[in-house]
């Protein structure tokens, strides 16, 4: 369970990204946050994962307080959660499977680590979590001959190797194209319901966020402007979240 | 300043290209130059080319071509001395510069009083001329093969240092963030997300960097740096025709060295 009370970010050069977010999130949701660019999106996922620290409020992620760990402990929190990002982030000159691998050197000493040795339990899970992407086939490819929703299902891959609880995705599909989005949300929700993970996942296309996502967070200027349903989700609303009517590009379509 | 009107009527005004003031400076410098360069037509003598590339490439009085190319051969053990030289200098030098390229790299050490300092000193250590390198070496450890090692690690370090940091810095960053999230510490993030992508880099860099010190421990020899250019040096008063056969030796070395690094060098892209 993660829960936000009173979360308040402001950046170095003055800008105030959250401006007092207060949410909480069960176990096992599939959470879309959607909102402008600018908003304050990614700042509140990179905030679960204290890959950005909060300025003000508490974080609780299963009752533990966040916002001081620090070192180790850090490092343990992360290991239990996973993350996508836009540009898949894989080391393109890399195997596959030595990418995918990468998900468990957290779980080991650095000078274990520096040699590139891991027990053959890892290779198995990592080899598991390719074939649950549906990659096992590529996996002693190297990552940059890949298409963009292959590299993708990598990072899945990879993140499902951490073993994680979690799951945070920051504008996962932005860069795919409309059929490989439509692959890849598929893959979130199998991973979301076979595996019981919880996925939080920043959205710039709301049609994509109402169809996979079992509950909506509507950004606007650093506050929550909006929770609830999909079905909940109106042209009002929406209109309150985007502070307009949706641009053409903001829906996938059919 | 250029001006377009295009057709709607509005207009836009192409920037003054600064390119030309730069030429200008330029040229106006070499004029300047040139008035310092003393040419005196009368010290060129042509034919003494001529001479001393044939006694370079002769055998010397009563020797004999079999002496020649017999001589050739005895330069085994310099040769390899200067391979050996070049070799572990290489290796040394390169191996001292990784930690201290990833310290001078801005995208791994954020710190200005990490890097500034670290890139003052690697800096400093390249404005030192080979030559001098050995010269000093010669001071520390004698004449011989220990002081080109010496050398020759000097003057890798200073090069690999400044080339690998500027490889690092060039990284793509993004899997670098993506280990951190996973939990890795930068430690084996840089081992994870860094690595792989300067590794193959950093061979390619090596094996130019022994190229280019086969080259230059010629040169180190004339100091007492041991090697081919130690014999060069030895002989260079009298015995041209050893110098000669010393020169043939070690431009095929350079040549089969060249050929060998590049062949490498390609396999690795």
């Amino acid at each position: 369970m993660i829960k936000f009370v009173d979360v308040k970010k402001t950046y170095l050069n003055g800008v105030q990204a959250l401006k007092g977010i207060n949410l909480e999130v069960k176990d096992g949701e599939f959470l879309a946050i959607i909102g402008l660019s600018g908003a304050g999106k990614s700042t509140l996922l990179r905030s679960i994962n204290k890959m950005i620290d909060i300025t003000s409020g508490k974080l609780f992620i299963d009752d533990i307080e966040i916002s001081s760990i620090k070192g180790r402990e850090l490092r343990m929190l992360r290991r239990s959660i996973g993350m996508i990002f836009q540009s898949f982030n894989l080391v393109r000159k890399m195997s596959v499977f030595n990418n995918v691998l990468t998900g468990r050197v957290a779980y080991h000493s650095t000078f274990k680590t520096i040699f590139g040795l891991f027990p053959r339990e890892d290779k198995i899970l990592a080899l598991d979590s390719l074939d649950a992407m549906g990659i096992l086939d590529k996996a002693f490819t190297r990552a940059d001959q890949l298409s963009g929703g292959q590299q993708q299902r990598v990072a899945l891959a990879r993140a499902l190797t951490q073993k994680p609880k979690l799951i945070l995705a920051d504008e996962p599909v932005a860069s795919l194209d409309p059929i490989t989005t439509v692959q890849v949300m598929d893959d979130f929700a199998k991973i979301n319901k076979e595996f019981g993970i919880t996925i939080i996942a920043n959205m710039h296309h709301v049609d994509l966020a109402l169809k996979y996502a079992t509950r909506i967070i509507g950004i606007n200027d650093g506050q929550v402007v909006f929770d609830g349903n999909a079905s909940e989700v109106t042209d009002d609303i929406l209109v309150k979240i985007y502070g307009r009517s949706l641009k053409h590009d903001e829906v996938l379509g059919e | 300043m250029a001006k377009f009107t295009i057709t709607n009527g509005k207009t836009v005004t192409k920037p003054f290209n600064k390119i030309w003031i730069i030429l200008a400076i330029v040229i106006v410098l070499l004029i300047i130059f040139w008035q310092f360069i003393k040419f005196n037509p009368e010290f060129i003598a042509l034919d003494q080319l001529g001479i001393i590339l044939k006694k370079m490439f002769t055998p010397k009085g009563t020797r004999t071509w079999g002496d020649y190319f017999k001589y050739m051969l005895r330069l085994k053990e310099p040769l390899l001395d200067t391979l050996q030289m070049s070799f572990a200098g290489s290796i040394l030098g390169s191996a001292l510069a990784i930690p201290v390229a990833i310290l001078a790299a801005r995208n791994i050490f954020k710190k200005k009083f990490i890097y500034v300092p670290i890139r003052f000193l690697m800096n400093l250590i390249r404005t030192i001329p080979a030559m001098i390198l050995a010269l000093i070496s010669v001071f520390f450890v004698g004449i011989g093969v220990l002081s080109g090692i010496l050398a020759i690690t000097l003057f890798t370090f200073g090069i690999m240092a400044k080339m690998l940091y500027e490889v690092i810095e060039t990284v793509d960053m993004n899997p670098f963030e993506a280990l951190e999230s996973t939990g890795a510490n930068k430690t084996q993030a840089f081992r994870y997300a860094v690595m792989p992508q300067i590794l193959p880099v950093f061979v390619s860099y090596l094996i130019y960097v022994f190229e280019m010190n086969v080259r230059a421990s010629a040169i180190l020899g004339y100091v007492g740096a041991g090697g081919i250019g130690t014999v060069i040096k030895d002989n260079i008063l009298y015995n041209y025709d050893r110098v000669g056969a010393s020169v043939i030796v070690m431009l095929v070395l350079i040549l089969v060295v060249q050929f060998l690094s590049n062949f490498l060098r390609s396999k690795l892209q």
